[in-house]
């Protein structure tokens, strides 16, 4: 794809479930309209129960698009609670903007 | 294209033949050089054997001139007596001895004759006058005197010693025959039998004064050695010239086994070379096919890109609406690179009494599902407005109607709602950035509550905010392609923003062109609609 002057994003998907019972996803990298659709497949195979808490890791997350904020916003549909931990100063202020700080709670 | 597989043998590549060629020059460079090394060191021993063989035979004139003048002096003794003479030479004549003939010859007489003679008859008796003159004028007492006979049937060598001091005295005169051809070989065994040889009377390399030869036919040929032998009064010629090779087989063959060996190896070379640069032009069409096949995939991607261009244009609105006392723009600016066109756009539609409701929207994603979802959300959001333009109105309808179905996707919308003779404008997001707006005292983005984008929850509230604007205000709604850049905050933005479109004073258009030729300039990477109105007073 370099010829065509796009280099694709990585992103790291992890999900492990913590002490408490909660899945959590740890997602380092750029999440663009590139690979959401990878993330989207992971939060889907995390079975869905109706006491569900999943929990977003977004310390190594440097960039996040729509595309990115969609597959949040679709887990908020298939859980009883979603929460980003520590999104960057730059994700943040997205989702201030987006209204979306009051959707999700979110962690430091 | 030619195929990489049908390369040819023929013609060689030209590195291949430089490599050859160079094989072949060092090759040569080495062959004469030992050629050179080869002559001279045969030369050289040529000249060494020649000393040699010269030194053996000077070395036998003391076996010729000892037993005569032990002669000279007894016959001088003995007052010419013949019997002590013949009892002394005895042993030296004979078939297979040292000489023929030999004989006394009492000097200082008018008629010159043997007195006493032993073996064949002397051939010098035969001639009198030769006899007188070679006594009486050529030879020197004390010395070995030669003479020769080559003309003669019997042709021979003779030798002559008469002691020194005694002018009346005896000289003894013996000869030694010669072969009647000349031709002599040296013995198998000899130390010396690796070398042809011919061996002249006096300082004569002619063919009429050699002595005995071992060659056929005079005068030697080829390389060859001469020296001059010191015998008696007189001296030989010797000349020589090699049978074979004199430094060995080995030396002599070596240029010729440098030049099979330089040849197979400049053709081995050549041939490796000729194989790797075969392999480097297969490797280089190989890349001219992979271009070709990239310049082909850009072609199709250019291609795919501009049909989902040509569709995101006819999903937008064709032209602005006329509207007194209000100017109307719009850009669409599409991403600098990548096939997916964008959800992003926009409405400027007149609703009656005097008011104007904007629209501008992003679908999260991208390509032809965000696409047609956003022409649907379009559609929609026109249906709602055209029922009430209030923008919590429209924004809280769109949202429910999105959220009545699946759906995995979400909208960010902004709805203002103009009204050009009030100087009025109610302000609704549904998590879209903020509009901005642009009077005499400068530029500011509208305070607004964020809400939350369309198709996230159900049932909820969409805050609008009324403002009021001053004569000739500007507004400017955009979506977030114009703003948002990877890893920087959105404030970065938002403020480059803000002073690109108040830096001058520009008319509404130059100014949104100014907008999307700057994204244009910077290869943005999405789609970017921008919407300008501006109050005429």
């Amino acid at each position: 794809m370099a010829e065509l002057g796009v280099e694709p994003p990585t992103v790291q998907i992890d999900v492990h479930l913590d002490s408490t019972g909660a899945h959590v996803v740890v997602l380092s990298g750029e999440l663009d309209s590139s690979n959401a659709a990878t993330l989207q497949e992971r939060v889907e195979s995390i079975p869905p129960q109706p006491t569900q808490r999943l929990i977003f890791d977004l310390t190594g997350l440097r960039f996040m698009d729509s595309a990115g904020i969609a597959v949040l916003i679709g887990a908020v549909r298939n859980a009883s609670s979603v929460s980003l931990r520590n999104p960057s100063p730059i994700i943040q202020r997205v989702l201030e903007t987006t209204g979306l700080s009051n959707v999700f709670s979110i962690e430091p | 294209m030619k195929a990489p597989g049908s390369l040819g043998r023929w013609p060689p590549s030209w590195v291949a033949v430089a490599a050859l060629l160079t094989g072949l020059i060092v090759t040569g460079a080495l062959v004469l050089t030992s050629a050179a090394v080869y002559t001279r060191s045969e030369r050289r021993l040529l000249n060494l054997r020649v000393r040699e063989l010269s030194l053996v035979l000077a070395a036998t004139a003391p076996s010729i001139q000892t037993p005569l003048a032990s002669a000279a002096e007894l016959a001088n003794a003995t007052g010419g007596s013949s019997q002590k003479f013949r009892e002394f030479m005895a042993p030296y004549v004979g078939p297979g001895r040292q000489f023929t003939s030999v004989s006394l010859w009492p000097l200082g007489t008018s008629h010159l004759a043997p007195s006493a003679v032993l073996g064949s008859a002397p051939v010098l008796a035969s001639m009198p006058e030769r006899a007188t003159q070679f006594f009486t004028r050529s030879t020197r007492a004390g010395v070995l005197n030669l003479t020769s006979f080559l003309s003669s049937p019997h042709p021979a060598l003779g030798f002559d010693f008469s002691a020194p001091g005694r002018a009346h005295g005896f000289a003894v005169y013996a000869e030694k025959p010669l072969p009647a051809d000349r031709r002599s070989s040296l013995e198998k065994n000899s130390a010396f039998s690796d070398l042809n040889y011919a061996l002249y009377l006096g300082h004569s390399e002619r063919t009429s004064d050699v002595l005995v030869t071992s060659l056929q036919r005079l005068p030697v040929e080829g390389r060859q050695a001469a020296d001059v032998v010191p015998f008696g009064a007189g001296v030989f010629t010797i000349v020589v010239s090699p049978i074979g090779s004199l430094g060995g087989a080995f030396f002599e063959r070596l240029p010729w086994i440098i030049a099979l060996v330089g040849l197979l190896v400049s053709l081995a070379a050549a041939l490796m070379t000729d194989r790797l640069a075969r392999r480097r032009r297969y490797a280089e069409q190989l890349v001219g096919v992979l271009d070709q096949v990239a310049a082909e995939n850009r072609e199709m991607y250019t291609e795919q890109r501009s049909i989902a261009q040509t569709l995101q244009h006819a999903l937008l609105p064709d032209a602005l609406p006329d509207f007194d006392g209000l100017q109307v723009g719009a850009r669409y600016v599409p991403a600098a690179s990548g096939i997916d066109v964008g959800g992003d756009w926009y409405d400027t539609v007149p609703v009656g009494d005097g008011q104007m409701l904007i629209m501008i929207g992003d679908v999260s994603g991208h390509g032809l599902r965000a696409a047609t979802t956003m022409a649907s959300l379009r559609h929609a959001a026109l249906a709602y407005a055209a029922q009430d333009p209030s923008p919590s109105f429209v924004l809280a309808q769109l949202s429910d109607f999105v959220n009545s179905g699946a759906h995995d996707y979400f909208a960010t919308m902004l709805c203002a709602l103009i009204d050009v003779g009030a100087h009025r404008l109610t302000v609704a997001s549904a998590g879209h950035i903020p509009p901005l707006l642009i009077d005499g005292t400068g530029g500011q983005f509208v305070e607004l509550d964020a809400n939350v984008p369309i198709g996230v929850m159900r049932k909820s509230p969409y805050l609008q905010k009324t403002f009021s604007v001053g004569p000739d205000t500007t507004l400017i709604a955009f979506t977030d392609g114009l703003v948002e850049r990877r890893g920087e905050v959105l404030d970065v933005g938002l403020a480059r923003l803000r002073e690109a479109a108040t830096h001058a004073a520009l008319s509404l258009e130059d100014l949104l062109s100014e907008l999307a030729q700057g994204l244009a300039s910077e290869g943005h990477h999405d789609d970017t609609a921008i919407v300008g109105i501006r109050w005429q007073n």
